[in-house]
Formats: structure tokens, C-alpha cells, sequence
């Protein structure tokens, strides 16, 4: 491993990537689908940051636009009409 | 400057790892809910940096969007509890 | 079981992406690609390239794009009607701090998300995110007052009157200039990084901007009003 991509930047894309694994196994784990509309939550943002970060700005606005209000009270309006959790129960 | 501007960014990445413990751990969604508005509290100065970091004020309108709608979603999930939604 | 089926999935994926990606990124652009950007600020004026692209280059597509939004929504709206005879658990309503801060926050809201699809040819943004920024500010109305209904038919109209207007901007490139959403003929390119500028691109998205904040609006109304009631409703 050559040490020109160990940069300081890079390390904050490591750790901004940490953060979307984690959430994106939140989101696949939880049962309880308020939790898992949170952890989209937190994926969107993170993706907005690392979109940034790929010198695409139209597309970070795009995800922070929709990912910010929009999607999650969407999925929230879903979740009351139907069932809170994934069971059935 | 630079690298002062880059360990600023790692040490509010590390910040937001942080706060990902209360998203893991949080025994309610409400828990977790406080960790996405703290999250994106944490990631719009980031964007700011990272705008001065290339140098470009484009970069500035995508914190400009989170920071004008970052509550919406938090709000949304309280009017939740309340059965406003 | 999940959890492992979860992760051992991601790891998977990884592992894939890994070995992908770098066959995937080239080095240097190709023909198409390299016209667009040696051409693209020249024959377009404004200083957002991806803009051009979206509008110009490709602008059929993006009517495509926004016809198939109108599909989704019109889907959206027709399924969840309002059915009468369930019952709605009576909300809470919201707090006064809500209410006022909505009431405060919503002209702000709507005045950035114009600002987004006014200035699409010149910052990151344009029509769609501008529209979603708009919706979010109606939405913001919404949530503090569970019981306010939007004018349905001027949000309708509103919609249908950008749609319509999208198509006619592309016959006029078509009269002018000689080909459908052309965009030389029809208004001047103007100099470089001013509001004016760009031809008829900020045109067509500040009508595309009007269009998906009055379409998701009214998806939201209909959402949130639709029948369907809570969790328990459909146990009983």
C-alpha cells in the first residue's frame, strides 16, 4: 500500500464510510421500523457527505433536498398507516 | 493551514462516530432520533469545510440545504409520538 | 438469523465492489464526454455544466423524467383516496412553539427553495432539488396543523400549467432554432455567470421547479389525509 493515500482526508472518508455501514446494517437489522427509518435517516446524510467529497455538488443537493425532510416523513406517514413493526405483530 | 483545516474535519468525523454509538445503542427510536439531529449538526460544518478545503463556494449551498431543513425530520418524528402525522 | 444473513451479504458486496471498481474508472474522458466539457460552457452560456447537460444536452430525457414523476404522483393520489367511515384517533395538536415556527418558517423555506431553481444554471441545484425544498416548506405547514387542507384544484392547475409550459418551451426551440428544446434560437445566451443568461435554461427549470413542488405537495396533503388510520385499525 503506497502511503499517498494515507491522508488525513482519506481518514475522514474512512470514518464518514464507518458511519454508512453501520446505519445500512441498522436499516436491514431492526425490526421496529421508526428505528429503521432513523437509520435511513443517517445514510442519506452520510452518502450527502461523501457525494461532496466525489467533487459532485448537484448531486450531494439532490440527496440532502430529498434525504433531509421529505423521505423520512414519507416513510413515517407509511409506518402509521400500516404496521410499526415487521413481524406483523 | 491545510493540514490544521484536515484535522479539524478528522476530529469532527470523529465526533460523529461518537454519536453513532447513541444511534446503535439508543433503546428507543427517539434516542436515535436525537442522534440523526446531532449527526446532521455535526456533517453541515464538515460540508462548509470541506468547501474551503477545495476552495469552491458551490460546496456551501448543500450545508445551506441540511441546515434549513435538518429539523423536518426530527419535528416529524415527535409529531409522530403525537399522532400528528 | 437476519443479522447473519445482513451482514454476510455487506461483506459480500464489499469484497465485490472491491475488485470492480477499479476496472470500472477510466482515466480520461471519452468523445462524448470531452465534447461536453470543451463545448459545454460555449454553446450553453451558463456555468453549471451538469444543468446543461440535464436541460440542453439531454432534455428530452428530463421531460421524460418529469412525466414519469406526474405518473407517480397521479398513481399516489388515485390509490390513497379519502374513504369515509374510519376512525382517526384525534392528534394531539402541536405545541405553540411549532406553530408559530412554522408559520414564521415557511415564506424563508419557499423563498430558498426559488432560490435553488432560479439560479440552476449558475449553482449545484435546479428544478427537481428546488421543488423538493419548496414541498418541504409546505410540509412544514402541515405537520403544525394536522388539520389544514391544501387548495387542491390551484396546486392542480399549477402543476398542469408547468407541465404544459415545459412543452411549449420545447416548441419554441423548435420554431426558432429548428430543433425540438433547442437552445440557441430562443433567447440570448448572454455573458457568462449572470442570472440572465444560459438561453431558455433557467426557464424551463424554474417550470419544472413549480411543477415538482406543487406535485409533492399534493402528494403529501394526500398522504397524510388517506385512509388507512393507525396500526390497530386494521387488527380490529
Amino acid at each position: 500500500m503506497n502511503v499517498d493515500i494515507l491522508t488525513l482526508m482519506n481518514l475522514v472518508d474512512l470514518l464518514i464510510c464507518l458511519v454508512v455501514l453501520v446505519s445500512a446494517i441498522g436499516v436491514a437489522v431492526h425490526r421496529n421500523l421508526l428505528a429503521a427509518v432513523v437509520f435511513a435517516g443517517v445514510a442519506s446524510l452520510a452518502v450527502s457527505y461523501l457525494f461532496l467529497r466525489l467533487a459532485a455538488p448537484d448531486v450531494a443537493m439532490t440527496e440532502a433536498a430529498i434525504g433531509a425532510g421529505l423521505s423520512t416523513v414519507i416513510f413515517l406517514i407509511a409506518v402509521r398507516k400500516t404496521r410499526e413493526t415487521e413481524d406483523g405483530s | 493551514m491545510k493540514t490544521l483545516l484536515e484535522l479539524a474535519l478528522v476530529l469532527a468525523a470523529a465526533a460523529a462516530l461518537l454519536s453513532v454509538y447513541r444511534l446503535i445503542k439508543g433503546p428507543e427510536a427517539f434516542s436515535r432520533a436525537v442522534a440523526l439531529d446531532v449527526l446532521t449538526l455535526i456533517t453541515m460544518p464538515m460540508m462548509a469545510g470541506l468547501a474551503l478545503w477545495v476552495r469552491r463556494s458551490i460546496y456551501l449551498d448543500v450545508a445551506l440545504v441540511y441546515a434549513v431543513l435538518s429539523f423536518l425530520g426530527v419535528m416529524a418524528l415527535a409529531r409522530y409520538a403525537d399522532r400528528g402525522v | 438469523m437476519k443479522q447473519i444473513v445482513a451482514l454476510v451479504a455487506v461483506v459480500l458486496l464489499a469484497v465485490v465492489l472491491w475488485r470492480l471498481v477499479p476496472l470500472a474508472a477510466p482515466t480520461q474522458l471519452g468523445p462524448v464526454a470531452r465534447h461536453y466539457a470543451e463545448w459545454g460552457v460555449a454553446e450553453n452560456g451558463g456555468s453549471n455544466l451538469v444543468t446543461s447537460i440535464v436541460v440542453n444536452y439531454r432534455g428530452f430525457d428530463t421531460l421524460g423524467e418529469v412525466t414519469v414523476l406526474f405518473l407517480s404522483v397521479a398513481g399516489a393520489g388515485f390509490v390513497l383516496r379519502r374513504r369515509h367511515g374510519l376512525v382517526v384517533h384525534e392528534p394531539i395538536p402541536a405545541s405553540e412553539i411549532v406553530q408559530t415556527g412554522a408559520r414564521l418558517l415557511f415564506a424563508p423555506v419557499v423563498l430558498f427553495g426559488a432560490y435553488i431553481f432560479v439560479h440552476g444554471h449558475l449553482t449545484p441545484g435546479g428544478g427537481f432539488q428546488g421543488g423538493a425544498v419548496v414541498a418541504s416548506g409546505v410540509l412544514l405547514l402541515l405537520l403544525a396543523d394536522r388539520d389544514r387542507h391544501l387548495p387542491h384544484g390551484f396546486l392542480g392547475l399549477l402543476e398542469s400549467l408547468s407541465g404544459f409550459s415545459y412543452v411549449l418551451a420545447g416548441l419554441a426551440g423548435l420554431w426558432a432554432a429548428g430543433s425540438f428544446l433547442a437552445n440557441r434560437g430562443v433567447l440570448p445566451l448572454g455573458s457568462w455567470n449572470r442570472l440572465l443568461s444560459a438561453g431558455i435554461i433557467p426557464v424551463i427549470y424554474m417550470v419544472i421547479g413549480l411543477k415538482v413542488g406543487s406535485e409533492l405537495a399534493a402528494l403529501l396533503d394526500v398522504m397524510m389525509h388517506a385512509a388507512g388510520g393507525d396500526g390497530e385499525e386494521a387488527h380490529r
